[in-house]
């Protein structure tokens, strides 16, 4: 009797499709890590239950989403039968397949029920009775943060191997991680939204944490974990704040209320200051980047350049909801404050990195630079601004991937950290690498022909169209001390003498996939963005 | 595929053929060599069948690129943009015939570089669609950078860095002026942005914005700094492209660009740019007479030119903007002749001191008498390239401004003076020391190289008039709208 009454809520599983396999590969990946020799035993009933809810998916006309259950299932057992003796190899397999199941089920929740038609702004699609906001910044933000996490599993591989910190439980919170950015990015209610922060920051404090004998990276892991935990309890305090004011968590029913009469404007500014603090951490904007160099420089290489890439995709998609979706109402007050965080954070980061010498110091600094470039996009406060934003997120992340990952074939010859002198005559001692590096230095400098010109091109517009042409012009200045550091990275390598003594890069397999994977992305993104562009253009679709 | 686009992506072919080919040292040089020939042979091609009476863009050739943003490939020439084709055509076999066995180390590379800066340069001056324009003019510094910063002398990494970051902070600039045309046309297209009516105040600050990136790159007193650096730090072949074309890309940029979108800013800015470039042209002037370091001392030579061109410009009559025109073509012939002979002097001395050499017209007749025929033209001896280009600027600036005329005509007497009292030391008096007496003369691959370069010194200088065909329309396209505006 009771049963009967309870009312059963609809839930969209399309609307988060492209998470389920990476979150149950997360935990399969685990059972497997505790099954050691007898792996087999997970993975048969794994394979069974694949295949099984394929067939189910494929009977019910899902096709697609059919066929990636019924593949996952059955790859598993193929490669613990491949990989007997290699467990890690089984992990980082699984791990970047269930990645690209992600990726392909993103494809096919665009077709299916995104896409629109030729030009038109994508449908956006509410799921969970409201709780998730399946639309254009959804859709980016899954692709920036699964080609992230698929380029750097097989740059991380090898790598961690070497410093012998390819522990089981990595890719499964890297995956766990990716999937927490992109709740984070559908997320159209607070509760949503601050569990998915949660579940993101969690795995995210532990890998940076992964070498436990290096110093450096214990530093990293527990700096990035107490700022990381204040951030969020500040943020915390903003979302309660903001709750106490218009009584409601969800983020289109707050943008309706919080400009009304009723609604006690001097608690409202105060939510909107701490959310503002919470958030300026997560993403890094000045004066609140203060832990970014040395969580970076700590951090394993490849994790670093996951969290440059994917954290901060998943860190603007929550700024985009909260500011253009919740706080649109008191745009004149956060449209001032964040202008001038985006000019300090562009001036400061590129003033900081002319003086560092550790390499992944300066692309620490780097990405606190272009974080404020990417917020004149925010700032703009328009569909343009939002399309240039979520689309300079992308291009900054296969940049500096790329980037990231040469990085990582110096360090693993050396075993410790890179300064320029590691970097002396590149060019001679391994010029594919070094041109990589280059080009995607270039990109991150934003020198035509790489994504990072075309980025910075539709952020500098879209704050121009909207009036900003102050901002854009300190964006300007700072691109021109940024280029001072990037090429004198890129001098080191070409224009010096090698030091024999130091050794060669090594270069496996894993690392030269991710890098030209990279590379490939940052040269066709630079020549011929027309296809993402406009993908970017239609992505300025909001549940509001 | 048009022959715009054909004229471009040709020497872009040679780079990539060369990256993926396993070819040798020789081999290699075979064949950038004869990229560059072809490429020249497809612009000659295009003078073919451009139509000398029209003064608009001819022979427009479009392709989409990105439609999300109106921005498009399009590629068109004028007069003006089809001389400096032209030009860079011409030079590039013979600078990379000049480098033959030169470069050293990294061949390859050096060609691969060349080809890929020649196809930058190439669509700077061909792109008719503001994007395009920027992204090829932005480009370029990559490939100049490495070839500066690799080939170069024992300041390398300073005069490529430099170089770099000056015009890169000029570009930065005129990327937000051209957002901000962007803002107004909603397209890229130069003759749609050409039409735009803009404000007064918006036309100052844009063309300032636009003259701040030309003038570092032309370069103009006082953004000059970047060039002597790095004109004595590349390696020879770079230092002639340096001069012969680059700096026309800042000088092109203003015709085509500065002058024409923005005719009321124009008239209201030429006083100041006149009086800048006259500065120019005698601190250029004097501070080359000071030089120790003979190509230190041509490459201030190139400040002081290089002003008589933005001198013609904004004198704005048919005279002396259509002689700017022309003057960068002869810059572009003498100055880069006068580089090849240097570098063909470091070669066999090692030193570029002045003081170093005497003398030397006994030991090598051949190489003095090109230098003197080459220095004659660069200060403008009547009968030579240089004259046909300066004295009109002269004439055309003294009907608007004669104290700037007769300043700059100063210019040029300080040019004798700083063009052949090093001539006479290095060349003239008793032959002295061993390093001068065993200084060998030109071989027959360096005369080959001369031998153009000189034929065209002698025939712009007695006959200009196909040069000034081509380009008087086009001067007179622009002068129509600056006439308006007065």
């Amino acid at each position: 009797m009771m049963l009967a009454q309870l009312a059963v809520p609809a839930i969209e599983w399309s609307s988060i499709a492209p998470e389920l396999p990476p979150t149950v590969a997360a935990l399969v990946l685990l059972l497997i890590a505790i099954a050691r020799r007898r792996m087999l035993l997970v993975a048969a009933p794994v394979a069974l239950i694949g295949v099984g809810v394929g067939v189910l998916l494929i009977d019910a006309g899902h096709t697609t989403a059919g066929a990636v259950a019924a593949v996952l299932g059955l790859a598993l057992p193929a490669l613990v039968v491949a990989f007997p003796d290699r467990p890690t190899l089984v992990q980082a397999w699984g791990a970047a397949l269930s990645v690209a199941a992600a990726l392909v089920l993103t494809v096919w929740q665009y077709t299916t029920y995104l896409a629109v038609g030729e030009g038109a702004p994508l449908a956006a699609q509410a799921g969970f009775a409201g709780a998730v906001a399946n639309d254009g910044i959804a859709l980016f933000t899954r692709l920036t943060v699964y080609l992230a996490a698929l380029i750097i599993i097989p740059l991380g591989y090898g790598y961690l191997n070497d410093r012998r910190i390819n522990r089981a439980e990595v890719e499964s919170l890297i995956l766990l991680a990716s999937v927490g950015m992109v709740a984070l990015a559908t997320a159209n209610d607070l509760i949503t939204m601050f569990v998915a922060l949660e579940v993101l920051s969690l795995a995210l404090y532990v890998l940076a944490g992964l070498a436990r004998r290096d110093r450096r990276s214990q530093e990293s892991s527990l700096k990035y974990f107490v700022m990381g935990a204040v951030a969020s309890a500040i943020l915390l305090y903003g979302m309660a704040l903001t709750y106490v004011a218009v009584g409601t968590v969800s983020l289109p029913q707050i943008g309706a209320n919080i400009g009304l009469v009723t609604t006690p404007r001097v608690v409202a500014l105060v939510a909107l200051a701490l959310v503002t603090v919470g958030i300026g951490f997560k993403v890094a904007l000045a004066p609140f980047h203060l832990w970014v160099a040395d969580v970076y420089q700590g951090a394993p290489t490849s994790i670093t350049a996951f969290m440059a890439a994917a954290t901060k995709a998943a860190a603007f998609a929550a700024l985009f909801r909260l500011y253009l979706v919740a706080f649109p109402s008191l745009a004149n007050v956060w449209i001032p404050v964040l202008a001038t965080m985006a000019a300090i954070t562009m001036l400061y980061g590129a003033f900081a990195a002319l003086v560092q010498s550790d390499v992944k110091r300066i692309l620490a600094y780097s990405s606190v630079t272009h974080a404020g470039y990417a917020t004149i996009g925010v700032v703009a406060n328009s569909n343009a601004g939002l399309s240039a934003a979520l689309w300079y997120v992308l291009t900054y992340a296969v940049g500096t991937i790329g980037a990231f990952g040469c990085v990582i074939a110096i360090e693993r010859r050396r075993q410790g950290e890179v300064t320029l002198l590691d970097l002396r005559g590149l060019g001679r001692t391994s010029p594919a690498l070094a041109a990589i590096l280059g080009l995607c230095l270039l990109s991150l400098a934003g020198i035509p022909i790489t994504a990072g010109f075309v980025g910075k091109l539709m952020v500098f517009q879209a704050g121009i169209a909207a009036g900003f042409t102050w901002l854009v012009i300190i964006g300007v200045l700072s691109s021109a001390v940024a280029a001072y550091f990037y090429l004198r990275i890129a001098g080191t390598m070409f224009l010096e003498q090698p030091d024999l003594a130091r050794g060669f890069p090594v270069v496996t397999t894993g690392v030269s996939l991710g890098v030209s994977v990279s590379a490939a992305l940052v040269l066709y993104l630079g020549i011929q963005p027309d296809i993402f562009l406009d993908l970017a253009n239609s992505a300025a679709s909001l549940v509001r | 595929m048009g022959l715009i686009t054909l004229t471009i992506v040709l020497p872009l072919a040679g780079a990539l053929l060369l990256s993926v080919s396993r070819y040798g040292e020789i081999g290699s040089k075979i064949i950038a060599l004869a990229t560059s020939l072809l490429t020249f042979a497809a612009s000659l091609a295009l003078l073919a069948s451009f139509n000398l009476a029209d003064g608009s863009l001819q022979l427009v050739e479009q392709m989409a690129w990105i439609p999300a943003i109106g921005a498009s490939i399009s590629l068109a020439v004028d007069g003006v943009s089809l001389a400096l084709i032209l030009l860079t055509t011409f030079l590039t076999p013979l600078i990379l015939l000049a480098s033959w066995d030169t470069v050293g180390d990294r061949v390859k590379g050096y060609l691969i570089a060349f080809l890929t800066l020649e196809a930058a340069v190439l669509g700077v001056f061909a792109a008719t669609d503001l994007l395009l324009f920027y992204v090829f003019f932005e480009f370029s510094l990559v490939p100049m950078y490495l070839i500066i910063g690799i080939w170069g002398g024992a300041q390398r990494r300073y005069a490529a860095i430099k170089f770099f970051l000056y015009t890169l902070a000029g570009g930065l600039v005129m990327l937000v002026a051209i957002l901000y045309l962007y803002a107004q046309a909603g397209t890229f297209d130069y003759e749609t942005i050409r039409q735009l009516s803009l404000g007064a105040t918006e036309q100052r600050w844009l063309f300032a914005a636009f003259v701040v990136a030309f003038a570092v790159k032309v370069p103009l007193f006082p953004v000059h700094t970047w060039l002597p650096d790095a004109h004595t730090e590349a390696p020879t072949g770079g230092s002639v492209f340096l001069a012969g074309v680059l700096l026309k890309m800042g000088t092109f940029g203003l015709i085509r660009y500065a002058l024409p979108i923005f005719p009321d800013a124009t008239v209201e800015a030429a006083p100041w740019l006149i009086a800048i470039s006259v500065v120019g042209i005698l601190y250029g002037a004097i501070v080359a007479l000071m030089q120790s370091d003979i190509k230190r001392l041509i490459a201030y030579s190139s400040v002081s030119h290089m002003g008589f061109v933005v001198l013609g410009t904004f004198a704005l009559n048919a005279t002396a903007t259509s002689a700017s025109v022309v003057q960068m073509v002869n810059h572009g012939l003498s100055t880069g002749a006068l580089f090849l002979l240097i570098g063909f002097l470091y070669e066999r001395r090692h030193t570029r001191q002045i003081a170093a050499f005497g003398g030397l017209a006994k030991q090598v007749p051949v190489m003095a008498g090109l230098w003197l025929v080459v220095a004659l033209s660069s200060l403008a001896l009547p009968g030579l390239n240089g004259f046909v280009g300066e004295f009109p600027i002269l004439l055309g600036t003294f009907q608007v401004s004669p104290t700037a005329a007769v300043l700059a005509a100063f210019g040029a007497v300080l040019a004798a003076l700083y063009l052949l009292w090093p001539y006479q030391r290095m060349f003239h008096g008793p032959l002295e020391g061993a390093d001068n007496q065993n200084t060998t003369d030109l071989k027959l691959r360096e005369i080959g190289v001369m031998v153009p370069l000189v034929a065209l010194i002698v025939i712009i200088g007695l006959y200009p008039k196909p040069l000034y065909d081509l380009v008087n329309p086009s001067i007179d396209r622009v002068l129509v709208e600056i006439e308006d505006a007065r």
